[in-house]
């Protein structure tokens, strides 16, 4: 049962001296999950009515109040045009991330969340951190964007840089830290406390068995839906957060 | 006990030692954002949206160290 923690199936090849190791379930099941986001996006969105004034049919009021819930509570500090902007991409953000959290709790063999890969995490962190200097310079010009760096001492500039980057970073270990950290629990507490009950002489077998199956449904319930949905928000909040403050 | 036994034992410790210092301080700090959030929330429940959200950003922010000490942990028991 716990053998299997800590191992990849990887494909690795070389290319001019440097080892590159692509963990393929990772990759798969990041790819299934956009997958499957785009065609849930496809089925909503077909067959709306073009007319605005038209009544709201159910797939149309579905998004309605998506789009009103991102509007009102995601994006609700943030200045209306910005907003406006942001909303696709933070909704993206958002989506992709839950799900990706929320596949690690399909009891298949080897079906592991994305998100407890570094490489996907650090990934999504970047990407944010690409669109806030996007949206920096594009909302006040790339004189008064890298002026910024200096500010409120010039001589505070590598401290700025450093702050920029370690704010990156810990983007991305954060939504890692979090659900591997949940990940391994859940593997690893219902092996411990079977282990720990069968130390009962007669009956420790068997109540082992027995609380196993309700522990693992609470670790999972726990770890991975609340605190997967927990995470995702934080995302993309944050992502919201880092954006607005160099836009602003 | 000696040579890779010494050495499973010592990260072991580390990581253990790692961890359970490393949760004090997010801890003790998200305590006393949720307090102070739940303070002015039941002051003005109007704003309780908007004091939501930013608690869940100073949520993020004060368990970030304890984050680098999960990674760390867990670097120590699976890579090292």
């Amino acid at each position: 049962m716990l053998e299997q923690l800590g191992k990849e199936l990887a494909l690795r090849f070389t290319v001019g001296g440097v080892e590159i190791a692509f963990n393929l379930v990772v990759v798969a099941v990041a790819v299934a999950v956009g997958g499957i986001l785009l065609a849930t996006a496809s089925w909503l969105t077909r067959g709306l009515p073009r007319d605005p004034d038209a009544p709201l049919t159910r797939r149309a009021a579905v998004l309605v109040t998506v789009v009103d819930v991102f509007q009102n509570h995601l994006l609700g500090g943030v200045s209306p045009r910005l907003a406006r902007q942001l909303l696709p991409f933070v909704a993206t953000l958002f989506f992709y991330v839950l799900l990706c959290n929320w596949v690690g709790i399909l009891p298949l063999p080897y079906i592991v969340s994305p998100t407890q890969d570094l490489n996907v995490t650090l990934g999504l962190a970047f990407l944010v951190y690409g669109l806030t200097h996007y949206y920096g310079i594009r909302s006040k010009g790339i004189a008064r964007h890298l002026k910024g760096y200096l500010e409120p001492f010039p001589f505070l500039l590598p401290l700025n840089v450093v702050g920029d980057l370690g704010r990156t970073l810990s983007h991305g270990f954060r939504l890692f830290g979090n659900i591997l950290g949940g990940a391994l629990l859940t593997t690893v507490a219902p092996v411990v406390a079977m282990q720990i009950a069968s130390l009962i002489p007669a009956v420790g077998v068997v109540l082992g068995w027995g609380a196993r199956v309700p522990l693992m449904l609470l670790l999972n319930a726990w770890f991975g839906l609340l605190m997967g949905a927990i995470q995702a928000l934080v995302f993309a909040l944050l992502a919201v957060a880092y954006i607005q403050v160099t836009a602003d | 006990m000696e040579g890779e036994a010494l050495v499973a034992a010592a990260k072991y410790l580390a990581a253990g030692i790692c961890m359970g210092i490393g949760a004090i301080g997010p801890g003790v700090g998200e305590g006393i954002i949720g307090a102070h959030a739940l303070d002015a929330m039941a002051r003005q429940p109007e704003m309780a949206n908007s004091l939501l959200r930013t608690m869940v950003i100073a949520d993020a922010i004060a368990e970030t160290t304890g984050i680098y000490s999960l990674v760390v942990a867990i670097v120590l028991i699976f890579v090292v």
